[in-house]
């Protein structure tokens, strides 16, 4: 705890910080997103997808902010909402106080975000070489070639891929890692504040994985980055996060410190999901399979709590009243109807810890 | 499916509401208006505004579509200027022949194209598959005109065969099934399908290819069963698409069917077109692209959801 | 050498600086013999074009009513003498400019209009994109040759409209294979870490679509080359493209048409000269494709 504190203290020095340590660096507040699917005969849509309904949380300067769920729960939706890669339905974002597209251009926010994708192949332009695909950031704002390929350079160097032998080639002459190394530097070369790294090691091998994941410890310390890591892999964001968020159909289901919720979570999904996760110990090894069948469509998601279908501490209440965010244990918020005081559920008070 | 196809024609409507646009602005894009072609070039300025107003182009061009488009829509493609007689009885008098010419060359062209194809595929890279996929190079690339007049020359001049021209004896335009017209169709329909032999072929061999490639092919033959048994896999896999892209080489036949026509003299809607061209005889013209298009426009409609039906792995809601 | 290459795990390497793309399928190319060979023939029939005045025996035009349809091999007509008793060779040779010229260029107007058109709706996509493509449709709706002729019968005979007209016919296939390959690029991660680097659309377009979107769109119009070139020559055969007297294969094989009861071989040779020019253009394209299509 102390340690993210001096990242905290670290972060704010930065010489664009505005409002000090305790200012979260990212407050989100109602973001919604909603595909349209399927359109009748007349071209208008039946359905829409609710891949984020109504998200809020907030980052804290210098910290890592693990995002995990299932496929389909709007993580990478999340993630594209907040680079603003697609257009949010409705909430507001706040960027170290100040609302973006209001107080902070759309542009001016841009470059203090930046984001890792998925597939390193994908994320990187086949016909350009390396530099040229690093340095093209800093060209557009303005940077004079010499230079941005000279931060290029740089960057390559501190991303641990010789620039000397690397700076020249095209993508497809590299490995995955080694690729992945070069999305770090890209999005490193704007100098942002925050870097939103969407499943940006789960494609890589263990081995990799591991280099890649101190590779980013270092350089977060280096530059005084605020991390969102965005995973299915519950093993990878529990190393690498400070705080977690736990998502189910576009909602969060439970936000706290890593270690809290990883000990003790307080949503049964988050503790179903936990479960789920191969055990180090085969002492530990999980006895019942914690989670039935797939979620339900996210078209039409379940009234009421989401995960009323599939969890086991369901009560009739739970398909009529959506839960908010209620503080739990100790750092931990959750949007469960058991935590809820007077929300009617019959286990409130048990503590039937899932 | 029989959503997917009320779906698919409500998409061909606007589709065909633009080529009737096309056809329609065919006539209006000629220098001139279309009455220049037919009025005396000593025509007074009295006479040719009286013309215009009882052919209704003096109005503005929307409105002239609307009625000319209510005309259409009730079978009044309008009065051919050379012959006088109804545009309609014209075309479709010449469009039976023309089917006809194209179908019969699009089933020769199926056949052989799947004949090639096949081998070339089921054998690939050996010598049968470059001699078959020379073949089809040559079949795409050939000018058919050229090809026919070649036909002509070997097949009627220097062997006297087969006759040059005409459907049928003494330049009959009706056609028959019997031997004296059939003769007349052998040099244009195997002419004209080499087109879609060239296609059918490249088609039919990289499907094969792939399909034998697959691994359910390699757990059938594991599984010890015949090369029949495969073969009969392979066809059932592959004719789906073979069909479609047979359906819509029908369609290319169709409407490109004037080159050939115009090389054997055989009385279809290219033939027809030609002397639209030449007499400039618009509504003719405009009436005859007009049914072909449309012809055109239905095939490929057909040709979509008989390929939706026919195969399982497309699902279309 | 072979020593050296095995060990060298420790030694410091050399400075990499790998050879673009566009030499890799240039390397591939020089390695595939019927490509090669259909890229001479091609440069060859160009030369032929430039220089005809200079290749040719006779005057093209010089008619002469004693030495009609000449047979092949006559002295001083190589290849015979067409229906006005010009030299054959002379007018094939001449005839190279016009026939090159209508195949060619409506390809490569329609390829920058084409191009121009389908990456704009492919990288703007929405409604505009929408109204783009199903205006697009509209065209695709009608088979090529009949929409050429239907064009050039309505506009008139001449090398001009001809032109326009193969133009328009070729636009709306380019546009469509533009439009599909915009959209593919246009979702790619790149696409989108350019766009959340703040990026405008017009460099995004220019650094990151153009690059990647135009081989394979290029590479699709030289498919339609040799398909142009029978179409044009096809329409001067009807009678709708290059007028008369000017030596042009597609016009010279509809002149020749009534001489195949005379002198066939004769009649037959400028449709030799579309045909070879067709498939070599086919061959290169098919060619160029596989060369182009290694993912790099």
């Amino acid at each position: 705890m102390t340690e993210l504190a001096d990242m905290q203290q670290s972060v704010a020095r930065d010489p664009r910080d505005r409002g000090g340590p305790r200012q979260p660096l990212l407050s989100v507040r109602g973001l919604v997103k909603h595909f349209p699917v399927g359109k009748n005969l007349f071209g208008r849509s039946r359905n829409v997808v609710r891949a984020v309904d109504d998200v809020d949380f907030e980052l804290l300067k210098g910290e890592t902010l693990g995002i995990v769920g299932e496929s389909g729960c709007g993580k990478s939706t999340t993630a594209r909402l907040l680079m603003n890669l697609i257009e949010p339905d409705a909430g507001e974002i706040i960027f170290d106080g100040e609302v973006v597209g209001h107080d902070i251009s759309l542009r001016d926010y841009r470059r203090q975000v930046q984001m890792v994708f998925q597939d390193s192949y994908a994320s990187l332009n086949p016909r350009l070489t390396i530099e040229d695909s690093i340095a093209f950031a800093p060209r557009v704002h303005g940077v004079s070639r010499r230079e941005a390929v000279g931060r290029a350079h740089d960057l390559l160097a501190r991303v641990g891929l010789e620039p000397h032998r690397f700076a020249g080639r095209y993508p497809h002459e590299l490995s995955g890692g080694q690729r992945q190394r070069v999305n770090i530097a890209r999005a490193l070369a704007l100098e942002p504040r925050l870097v939103i790294l969407d499943e940006a090691v789960s494609a890589l091998d263990k081995s990799v994985e591991a280099q890649v994941l101190n590779l980013l410890l270092d350089l977060k310390d280096a530059f005084g980055l605020t991390y969102i890591f965005i995973s299915h892999d519950l093993n990878v964001v529990r190393f690498i996060s400070d705080r977690v968020m736990v998502m189910y159909l576009g909602k969060v289901a439970e936000i706290g410190d890593a270690e809290s919720v990883f000990a003790q979570p307080q949503h049964p999904y988050s503790a179903a999901l936990l479960a789920s996760m191969p055990a180090m110990d085969p002492d530990a090894r999980t006895e019942q399979a914690p989670l039935y069948g797939d979620p339900p469509n996210p078209i039409d998601p379940p009234p009421g709590c989401r995960f009323h279908t599939r969890c086991r501490f369901a009560d009739p209440v739970c398909s009529q009243t959506v839960p908010s965010l209620t503080p739990a244990g100790e750092t931990q918020q959750v949007a469960c109807l058991m935590r809820q005081y007077g929300s009617g559920h019959s286990c409130i008070g048990l503590e039937g810890r899932a | 499916m029989l959503f997917y196809a009320l779906k698919r024609l409500i998409y061909v409507l606007p589709v065909a509401f633009g080529v009737s646009v096309v056809c329609f602005l065919l006539v209006h894009i000629t220098p001139g208006d279309p009455l220049t072609a037919v009025l005396p070039v000593d025509a007074s300025a009295e006479l040719q505004a009286q013309m215009r107003a009882i052919y209704g182009f003096d109005k503005p061009l929307p409105v002239q579509y609307v009625i000319w488009l209510g005309k259409v829509l009730t079978g009044d493609l309008g009065t051919s200027i050379a012959t006088g007689r109804a545009v309609l009885t014209e075309v479709s008098r010449a469009v039976g022949n023309t089917l006809i010419l194209s179908a019969v060359a699009t089933i020769i062209g199926f056949f052989l194209g799947c004949l090639f194809g096949f081998v070339a595929g089921y054998y690939r890279d050996s010598a049968m598959d470059r001699l078959a996929s020379t073949l089809s190079v040559l079949g795409v690339s050939v000018p058919h005109y050229w090809l026919g007049m070649v036909m002509v020359i070997i097949f009627s001049v220097q062997l006297n065969w087969l006759p040059a021209t005409g459907a049928g004896p003494g330049g009959s335009a009706e056609w028959a099934w019997d031997w004296d017209h059939i003769r007349h169709l052998i040099l244009p329909a195997v002419t004209m399908s080499v087109i879609p032999m060239g296609v059918i072929a490249r088609t039919v061999r990289a499907l094969v290819a792939e399909i034998l490639s697959q691994d359910f092919i390699l757990a059938l033959a594991a599984k010890g069963l015949t090369d029949r048994g495969i073969f009969i896999h392979v066809v059932k896999n592959a004719a789906p698409t073979a069909l479609a892209v047979m359906g819509l080489q029908l369609g290319y036949l169709l409407g490109g069917s004037i080159l050939i026509e115009t090389v054997f003299s055989w009385p279809g809607t290219g033939f027809l077109l030609n002397a639209a061209i030449f007499q400039r005889d618009l509504p003719l013209l405009q009436g005859t692209i007009l049914v072909l298009a449309m012809f055109f426009v239905l095939l490929n409609l057909l040709v979509d959801v008989m390929q939706t039906a026919l195969d399982p792995r497309i699902q279309r809601g | 050498m072979a020593v050296g290459a095995l060990d060298n795990k420790n030694v410091i390497a050399p400075i990499q600086v790998s050879d673009g793309y566009w030499k890799g399928v240039l390397r591939r190319l020089m390695r595939d013999p019927v490509t090669m060979g259909a890229l001479i023939v091609i440069l060859l029939l160009v030369l032929m074009a430039i220089f005809a005045p200079y290749l040719a025996p006779a005057d093209p035009f010089k008619s002469s009513m004693l030495r009609r349809l000449r047979p092949i091999g006559t002295p001083g007509f190589p290849l015979g003498a067409d229906e006005l008793g010009r030299d054959m060779l002379s007018r094939l040779i001449f005839g190279a400019r016009l026939s090159l010229f209508m195949g060619v260029t409506p390809v490569l107007m329609a390829f920058v209009i084409g191009s121009g058109l389908g990456i704009f709706a492919g990288y703007v996509g929405g409604a505009l994109n929408t109204a783009i493509m199903r205006t697009i449709d509209v065209f695709y709706a009608f088979p090529s040759v009949l929409l050429a002729v239907a064009l050039s019968g309505a506009l008139g005979a001449g090398i001009f409209n001809a032109l326009v007209s193969l133009t328009i016919v070729f636009i709306p296939p380019i546009t469509r294979v533009a439009e599909s390959v915009t959209t593919q690029v246009r979702n790619r991660d790149y696409v989108e870490a350019a766009r959340a680097s703040g990026a405008s659309g017009l460099t995004i377009v220019r650094v990151h679509v153009l690059g990647n979107v135009l081989s394979p769109i290029f590479v699709y119009a030289t498919s339609l080359v040799s398909v142009s070139m029978i179409l044009a020559s096809g329409l001067s055969f009807l009678g709708l493209g290059v007028r008369p007297p000017e030596p042009e294969w597609g016009l010279m094989l509809n002149t020749l048409r009534t001489a195949i009861y005379v002198n066939p071989l004769v009649a037959a040779l400028p449709g030799v000269m579309i045909f070879i020019t067709s498939i070599s253009f086919n061959m290169f394209s098919d060619g160029l494709r596989s060369a182009m299509d290694v993912r790099a």
